[in-house]
């Protein structure tokens, strides 16, 4: 397995915009959360109890992390969980991935099957998640989970000729197609006020912002920005501060973005591979930072979007 | 005799790769496009046997009917199921993940060969686990609770491209070398013994550098190896070999087309040689006087 060495490991952010200092330090302080992580995903902040949920897609797991008592496993085998969210009574909801579902854990720890099928047809692989105030679901569903090395479940074929992103509605009753328009779509964001969804395209390395109908609906998708150049890394975790600035994983490490586009500031961490991150602690000013290998923490100067 | 080919399918986007016969029809691999279609010669139609492949080329027809698939972009052996599903096996070897198979096979126990290649197109995902430091052949068989287990048999292979087993069972012939990666290509032979592992190595053909060597094979009936070779690029350009199982090369024919890929006979009794190529498409030779193996 390749895991990037942790030692001496620190984040550098390039500052790429007068005023970036605002957003976060050009050497941010970091801590290790977790080694030994195959592929790290899916991180978010449990605000009421003071703990980090993420997946390790290829090790199968959903973990949970406190600052106290370190990490314990939520549910393995995981079904190659990837993304996770919290809904508004505080429950893990989880994009399945290779598993192919959408499902809840409950707080029992029992499980809930909230999508596996549309119009009739296996999901895709529904990569991330995200839970609106009104108590709506809205997921990717991506074709990687069908492919990827080491991330597949039982029944790889697709089904599906496209790669929607859905939306199932606060009661769970109505699933929709709310975008159909990204060739590969895989984080998901809203802006602070709900008002935008920022969707990312890991294919085409590009950002797409719609309008958010009260009725549920997207409109006048059009594009965010997009990312060029040749380090490794593609839009796949995305998340947005307090004020609307954008927050994307890409080429080389996780960018940020005004919320006109322009880019901000770059935060390098080295020897990895971001997938992911949520903000996270007390004050909604840490990232919490999944990777190819481990999970660090980075601290930055404005808060995110509170997880819940 | 002058074999003559005819185009009866494509030509479909880059190279077409595995084929075999269901006994009614031939599957066969457009790669690029990650498709399996299957040319029916009572209609002169290919239709869609499987769609998003994950980019399988060699193809295998196991006893229940299913399918097997080298998936070179998902780096492992797939099976296509009856129902339309498609199961994973296992991509494992000591821990580590194993390369892009890009051809399979099944013999009568039910044990699935394949030739674990390097391949110049990436695999898909993000690039977590390395390949491996050597290309094998590999196999997979069920163990407990039907669960595959994988193992390594040959070693001293560079980058096998074709596997194929005698009528008998009891010889495994190798296509081992890629030239685009400036391999040298030969043909290997060995013994397949009663225990199932393999003897020592034989080599049958050897190439000269830049050749390009056998990227498919098949057996005809009389235990002979049919095998598809060469390039426009060097010596006797695009061929078809018959070889001899001693490894004397018989025969050798023009191939319909540059880079021809896989060859198998197929038709009723066997009686019909298809062949694809670089070009993307499917040819027929109804006049080798050659019969395929019984499958």
């Amino acid at each position: 397995m390749m895991h990037g060495s942790l030692d001496n490991l620190k984040a550098e952010v390039d500052m790429l915009a007068p005023g970036a200092e605002r957003l976060v330090d050009r050497n941010p302080p970091l801590d290790i959360i977790a080694r030994d992580i195959v592929f790290g995903e899916g991180p978010v902040w449990d605000a009421r109890n003071k703990q980090l949920y993420f997946t390790d897609i290829i090790g199968d797991t959903i973990w949970k992390w406190q600052p106290t008592s370190g990490l314990e496993v939520v549910l393995r085998p995981s079904v190659k969980a990837d993304g996770l969210a919290l809904d508004l009574e505080n429950r893990i909801v989880v994009a399945g991935w290779g598993g192919r579902t959408v499902f809840r854990i409950e707080h029992d720890g029992s499980r809930t099957k909230l999508a596996d099928r549309w119009q009739g047809k296996k999901l895709n692989s529904p990569n991330d998640i995200v839970v609106k105030l009104d108590g709506s679901i809205w997921f990717t569903d991506p074709v990687g989970g069908l492919y990827n090395v080491g991330m597949v479940g039982k029944d790889m074929q697709r089904y599906l000729d496209n790669q929607p992103v859905f939306r199932i509605s606060a009661d769970g009753k109505q699933m929709t197609i709310v975008a159909d328009d990204i060739v590969y779509p895989n984080g998901l964001c809203f802006s602070p006020d709900e008002k935008l969804l920022y969707i990312n395209c890991s294919r085409e390395r590009l950002i797409k912002v719609y309008d958010v109908n009260s009725d549920g609906t997207l409109s006048k998708g059009r594009l965010f920005y997009q990312y060029t150049g040749p380090e490794r890394g593609v839009p796949d975790g995305m998340k947005c501060d307090v004020e609307g600035n954008v927050w994307c994983t890409g080429p080389g490490g996780i960018f940020a973005h005004d919320p006109s586009g322009k880019v901000l500031a770059r935060i390098k961490t080295p020897g990895h591979h971001p997938t992911n991150f949520a903000w996270g602690d007390d004050d909604w000013r840490s990232m919490y930072i999944t990777n190819i290998g481990s999970v660090v923490r980075i601290r930055l100067n404005i808060a995110g979007v509170p997880s819940r | 005799m002058t074999w003559e080919f005819e185009k009866v399918a494509g030509p479909y986007q880059g190279r077409t790769g595995g084929l075999a016969w269901d006994g009614n029809a031939m599957l066969f691999s457009a790669v690029q496009e990650e498709r399996v279609l299957r040319f029916d010669p009572a209609t002169g139609k290919a239709d869609v046997f499987r769609n998003y492949t994950g980019r399988a080329n060699g193809l295998a027809i196991a006893a229940d009917g299913s399918v097997f698939g080298a998936q070179e972009g998902g780096r492992r052996v797939i099976q296509f199921l009856k129902n339309g599903s498609t199961a994973p096996t296992r991509d494992l070897l000591g821990g580590k993940h194993h390369n892009q198979p890009t051809d399979v096979i099944v013999d009568s126990v039910g044990r699935v060969w394949f030739a674990d290649a390097y391949n110049s197109t990436a695999p898909y995902g993000p690039p977590v686990y390395p390949f491996l430091d050597h290309a094998s052949v590999l196999r997979l068989e069920r163990g407990g609770r039907r669960n595959w287990k994988l193992k390594r048999m040959t070693h001293d292979t560079i980058g096998p491209r074709a596997v194929l087993l005698s009528a008998d069972e009891k010889t495994l012939y190798v296509a081992d070398g890629d030239v685009e990666r400036g391999d040298v290509c030969q043909l290997f032979a060995y013994p397949v013994k009663a225990d199932g592992e393999l003897g020592p190595i034989k080599v049958l053909v050897s190439l000269m550098f830049g050749e390009r060597g056998f990227e498919g094979m098949c057996l005809d009936s009389e235990g002979n190896i049919v095998a598809c070779a060469g390039w426009k690029k060097s010596g006797g350009g695009p061929v078809i070999h018959v070889i001899s199982p001693a490894g004397t090369i018989l025969e050798t024919h023009p191939a319909p087309a540059d880079m021809p890929m896989r060859c198998a006979f197929g038709d009723a009794g066997l009686a019909s040689l298809y062949v694809t190529a670089g070009d993307g498409g499917l040819y027929r030779a109804r006049n080798t006087g050659r019969r395929g193996a019984p499958l």
